[in-house]
């Protein structure tokens, strides 16, 4: 009884161990979405005129994005060691075995963002500043993130 | 009779020895003389769409040009080091011939005759033109040499006996020059030189088998990334069917997805260089790729345990 009690809590454990790294995984790929929904579904779209010119529409993804940003050296603490199941895209090991290296890419960022913030006055504006948050997103993906399909 | 015996062994060896070196001799291009001084203009296009900065900029600096290397670039047969190819005299290829360029580029055989490793894809450079190659040569000799030579590749045995790659090129190397397909218009046929040669698509873009040999049936249909991590998707129209030929444009200028995100990986350092090319040729290029007929290529591992 005692046995299969420590084998069923033992399972229980483990399986709750796996829920947890795939739900950090998870927030972890949400953060990314938050963020691509702003920066691809707003800010890219209207550069390209997939997408009507609105100023407000853009601070708005601008500012959504400055805050999804902050979280991220946060919300990547923990390596789940896991993609999220079915994901196209996932996080390289590499960002927990060059945790300091990568936190250094969220600044720059950063930066870009605070230099265009409320300088968007019309398309030309838009695309420049899409363009330059998109560069500094690259410089992190370029090493961290994983196309997986 | 053991005398007999040994003989006859020390005979069957050297003739198969005789034979090894027979298939594995390093096969160079006879040079026709020039047609024409070089064109440094094109020789900086080819540069840019044969992406040399990719492998043989040196790491951890802003400049492209620098050609210094040293990159360390994953396989499954060992760590590449990308070599110095700035035109230094003693560590770069600054003493080169320019026939000596060409078999480098065309044929993957060093200036001492020795075989490179396929990871410098000649297989896909042996398209270019002679003329495209001594345009690159002439570009690359005013770029800024960079001194110091790069360590060697870090490869276990058998994949660092050179000489093996004799077969391995009989196997897997084509080096039939480029032949314009007179059905397509111009701007096609430019396309496919520029994907298949220089561009060298297809060597990351498809699936390879034991030996690292492109699976040919499967050619631009994707698979493993050669380097380790992730996949390197499919694009042939099995892959990219919704993308029109100004997406695919689009895509090499700026690395922008009409799905709405952004290259990532390796493929950046492709935009970087692309990004640079005129707009007709990458158009060009959007052209031959939004042309490739669907190829389901092998499936990528249902989901990944991290490490």
């Amino acid at each position: 009884m005692k046995r299969t009690m420590i084998v069923a809590g033992t399972l229980l454990l483990g399986a709750g161990a796996v829920m947890a790294q795939q739900e950090i995984a998870v927030q972890q790929d949400n953060l990314m979405r938050s963020i691509a929904k702003n920066q691809y579904g707003v800010l890219q779209k209207m550069s390209k005129g997939d997408i009507p010119f609105d100023k407000a529409a853009a601070d708005q993804a601008i500012a959504a994005i400055e805050a999804d940003v902050a979280k991220i050296a946060k919300i990547f603490e923990i390596n789940p060691k896991q993609d999220v199941v079915n994901a196209t895209y996932g996080s390289s090991p590499k960002v927990w075995q060059n945790k300091a290296d990568f936190d250094s890419k969220i600044p720059p960022v950063q930066k870009a963002i605070a230099d265009v913030k409320g300088k968007i006055t019309d398309n030309a504006s838009l695309k420049a500043a899409y363009t330059s948050i998109n560069d500094r997103c690259n410089d992190c993906h370029e090493t961290y993130r994983v196309k997986l399909k | 009779m053991l005398l007999r015996t040994l003989f006859a062994a020390v005979i069957a060896a050297g003739a198969a020895f005789a034979l090894y070196w027979w298939l594995t001799a390093p096969a160079v291009l006879a040079l026709p003389a020039p047609s024409r001084s070089p064109d440094l203009a094109n020789g900086q296009e080819l540069f840019n769409a044969g992406g040399c900065s990719s492998c043989h900029a040196t790491p951890n600096q802003p400049d492209r040009l620098r050609l210094g290397g040293g990159l360390a670039i994953g396989s499954p047969f060992g760590t590449f080091y990308g070599p110095n190819i700035s035109p230094d005299p003693a560590d770069g290829i600054g003493r080169w011939s320019e026939a000596d360029f060409v078999n480098a580029v065309m044929r993957g055989v060093s200036p001492t005759g020795t075989h490179y490793f396929p990871a410098f894809p000649y297989t896909s450079y042996r398209l270019a033109s002679i003329d495209d190659v001594r345009d690159l040569f002439a570009y690359l000799k005013t770029l800024p040499p960079v001194s110091g030579k790069v360590r060697d590749h870090a490869l276990p045995f058998p994949f660092n006996i050179r000489r093996n790659l004799g077969i391995w090129k009989q196997l897997f190397m084509d080096t039939a020059p480029f032949v314009a397909d007179a059905a397509r218009s111009p701007q096609w046929n430019r396309g496919a030189y520029l994907v298949n040669g220089f561009g060298h698509c297809a060597e990351c873009h498809s699936p390879r088998n034991a030996l690292g040999g492109i699976i040919g049936t499967q050619r631009f249909a994707g698979g493993p990334n050669p380097e380790g991590e992730g996949w390197v998707p499919n694009i042939t129209q099995q892959g990219i069917g919704n993308w029109s030929e100004k997406d695919i444009a689009d895509f090499l200028e700026t690395g922008d997805m009409p799905e709405g995100d952004s290259a990532s990986g390796a493929m950046r350092a492709v935009i970087k260089n692309l990004a640079q090319l005129t707009a007709e040729d990458r158009a060009a290029m959007a052209v031959y790729l939004k042309s490739l007929r669907p190829v389901q290529g092998p499936t990528p591992p249902q989901r990944q345990q991290g490490s």
